[in-house]
């Protein structure tokens, strides 16, 4: 099946929709600027932001303004709006949805939302209230990554399903890549994927405690470089089969015609001085695309400015490309780095430059770096057909997407709107999964009454010195079910968490609640980004296969089996370990027990592990 | 100094919670990074950082710095000894 892209949405630092965007790229105008919009006190730090209030976006969404709602959600919808619009599925004019059926039933229009901060900007407002009341309790129903993405979903009322994927910096990627298994499972008609991410105080100062924010506009590839600007904003992409597209006569922008999602399974915030990771996800996309490297005619790296990605990730390009290397060039100069949106942000920039014909420049380049690629510094007409795009995440999660531009349109053309889809005869769905029986080969569970201790039988001490009681425990039914089925190394890890290492995040909040923006702890910092988990039981059992983490609230783990039978069913896997692991602390318990939430469990892991029969 | 080195030992089993280790068990002149000694890594020099910050009012701006510095505890205690602002 060919993957049409028939829409785009973006919204981030260079501008609001695609026209402005397109703009600031091709006059090389950079959108990092002093914080306007974010309250830290870290104003010494440059940064992307959207160049709009949060009661700006409200205002254009149609929400009230004393209505408090997340800006990444805010962002979010602004972009899916775009994205709906310019595919033909939402009218511009009336602004409304109407349910989209095909000749036979309701299409099946599915979101997929990467993020990893989520609601933490509302969180962080009220954290220091919600202890003696209960005015703002519902913002912790609203924290977590999954009712961002159902906030989205509901304010169109389109989406038949939604779900939210979280590998840090590379989540928006994953996004397109599980949307592109899901419409050739034909699980989907459509899918709407990509990513959101608002600047928190909270992300903000969790980079500044990994000592990679740049005082100074980011130099990604230059000797210089001194690590990264972050920034914010979200962007999707509409994803259909191009038999689909061709069936409502919608134009084609371009073809999502290869992806590869590897695990550098290195460290849990440094790449690999090899760059295996990226090395692979970007040989899959390849390989799926059936091209070879000299195809390839632009890719927009990952580039974040700090001194280890570029390095690895320039190794890593080496790798791929040898002598043949095409120009290649980080626009984080542009937007900064949009952490779990920058996946899709960037794919839709690489999107703009193959239409347009042009190479975005890498801002701020002056001097190569030693071992390091040798970015371009913008070209215009310059005929792009096959591009690659990076984004690598914390944990190691790799994922490189390849586009080709559609050939054959000269120029997008308008899109018919939604209430033009023709009546056709044959069902879309008409790519059912192989018919594959899956076994389950052995099934762990751990409570709060296991014993964690356990743990000694597989790592030392040592190994596990930043291991809260989440990590522990879900590293030890990890490795107890890989025992038990008597496996190493799966072929893929896909875990399932509502909120990740909330110990992690509970301590990072109160820290900066109690003693401000200072140097907050590293180690807390990475243990709460949600994919953690994963990674690190990918490093434990050296698994450089499929690596993803879902988000979806309590249907997380549904998600995760859901995913697992489709890697199973395609044959690229034989076997596939399935986790999903949540915590709660005793403040996080009297929180919830206010709501009426009670009997939650300090700690639940449970994994299974899976195979083709 | 031998006090200092001491404490350090001790600072660092807290902060970087190396479970069960006493501060005997941490010769004084081993390397505390790669993989010939102790094994520390780069978020370990970071919390190192914040430690240095935090306890003994020394301000590392730069990573990278921290290299020489916390080579070994002695070194750690030097350096200490010599910047230290609380």
């Amino acid at each position: 099946m060919n993957i049409a892209i028939t829409g785009e949405g973006i919204i981030c630092a260079i501008g609001a929709d695609k026209a402005s965007v397109l703009d600031s790229l091709r006059r090389k105008q950079t959108g990092i600027d002093t914080m306007r919009y974010l309250p830290s006190e870290h104003k010494e730090l440059p940064v992307g932001e959207v160049k709009m209030s949060n009661d700006e976006m409200k205002s254009l969404l149609g929400f009230d303004a004393s209505q408090e709602v997340s800006r990444t959600s805010l962002m979010g919808m602004l972009a899916v709006r775009q994205a709906l619009e310019d595919s033909g599925y939402l009218s511009a004019e009336n602004g409304n949805l109407s349910p989209l059926t095909t000749h036979h039933s309701p299409l099946k229009i599915i979101l997929i939302s990467g993020t990893t901060v989520s609601g933490m900007d509302v969180t962080e407002r009220h954290f220091t209230e919600l202890r003696t009341s209960d005015v703002n309790l519902w913002c912790l129903d609203y924290h977590n990554c999954g009712d961002n993405t159902r906030q989205i979903a509901e304010y169109f009322g389109c989406f038949s399903e939604y779900t939210t994927v979280s590998t840090a910096c590379s989540s928006a990627a994953n996004a397109l890549i599980l949307g592109a298994e899901m419409l050739k499972a034909g699980e989907a008609d459509v899918v709407v994927a990509g990513g959101t991410e608002a600047l928190s105080v909270f992300h903000l100062n969790g980079f500044n405690s990994l000592m990679i924010l740049d005082k100074e506009h980011c130099r990604p590839f230059d000797e210089t470089r001194a690590g990264l600007n972050l920034g914010e904003g979200a962007a999707y992409v509409v994803l259909e089969s191009e038999e689909h597209a061709r069936q409502r006569q919608a134009s084609v922008h371009a073809y999502l015609t290869g992806y590869g999602n590897a695990c550098d399974a290195f460290h849990q915030t440094a790449s690999s001085e090899n760059g295996e990771g990226a090395f692979l996800a970007i040989q899959e996309a390849l390989t799926m695309a059936g091209l070879k490297p000299s195809d390839i005619d632009y890719v927009n790296a990952h580039g974040t400015g700090t001194p280890n990605n570029d390095l690895s990730e320039s190794v890593a390009l080496c790798r791929v490309f040898g002598e043949q290397m095409p120009p290649v060039s980080s626009t984080k100069g542009f937007t900064g780095h949009t952490t779990s949106a920058s996946g899709s942000i960037e794919a839709v920039i690489c999107l703009l430059a193959m239409h347009h014909g042009f190479l975005p420049a890498n801002l701020g380049w002056h001097q190569p770096m030693a071992g390091g690629i040798i970015p371009t510094l913008g070209e215009d007409n310059h005929v792009l057909r096959h591009v690659v795009c990076n984004s690598f995440g914390f944990g190691g999660n790799d994922s490189s997407l390849l586009f080709e531009r559609n050939v054959e349109s000269g120029k997008w053309k308008e899109n018919t709107s939604a209430t033009d889809i023709l009546p056709h005869d044959r069902p879309l769905t008409s790519h059912p999964s192989p018919l594959t029986s899956i076994c389950e080969l052995a099934r762990v569970e751990i409570t709060p009454e296991s014993d964690l201790s356990e743990i000694r039988d597989f790592v030392k001490p040592l190994e596990a010195r930043r291991m809260g009681k989440l990590m522990k425990a879900s590293l030890l039914s990890s490795l107890k079910a890989l025992r038990q089925a008597g496996i190493d190394c799966p072929d893929a890890i896909i875990t399932g968490t509502s909120l990740g290492c909330w110990e992690n995040t509970e301590a990072l909040l109160t820290q900066i609640e109690q003693e401000g923006e200072v140097m907050l702890s590293p180690t807390n910092f990475m243990q709460s980004t949600h994919n953690t988990i994963g990674s690190n039981i990918a490093i434990r059992t050296h698994c450089h296969g499929y690596n993803i983490t879902y988000t979806q609230g309590d249907d997380s783990l549904a998600w995760a089996l859901r995913d697992a039978r489709r890697q199973l069913a395609s044959g690229r896997c034989k076997t596939v370990l399935v986790g999903c692991h949540d915590e709660t602390t005793p403040l996080y318990r009297s929180l919830l027990d206010r709501l009426g939430i009670t009997n939650l469990p300090s700690i639940h892991s449970i994994s299974i592990v899976l195979t083709a029969v | 100094m031998e006090e200092l080195i001491l404490e350090l030992k001790q600072q660092i089993i807290e902060a970087l919670n190396l479970e069960e280790m006493t501060p005997d068990e941490i010769d004084t002149d081993a390397q505390l990074f790669g993989n010939d000694g102790l094994g520390l890594d780069s978020i370990d020099a970071l919390e190192l950082i914040v430690l240095m910050e935090k306890r003994y009012g020394i301000k590392l701006a730069n990573p990278a710095d921290g290299k020489a510095i916390f080579q070994s505890v002695r070194t750690i205690a030097e350096y200490v000894n010599e910047n230290r602002k609380k």
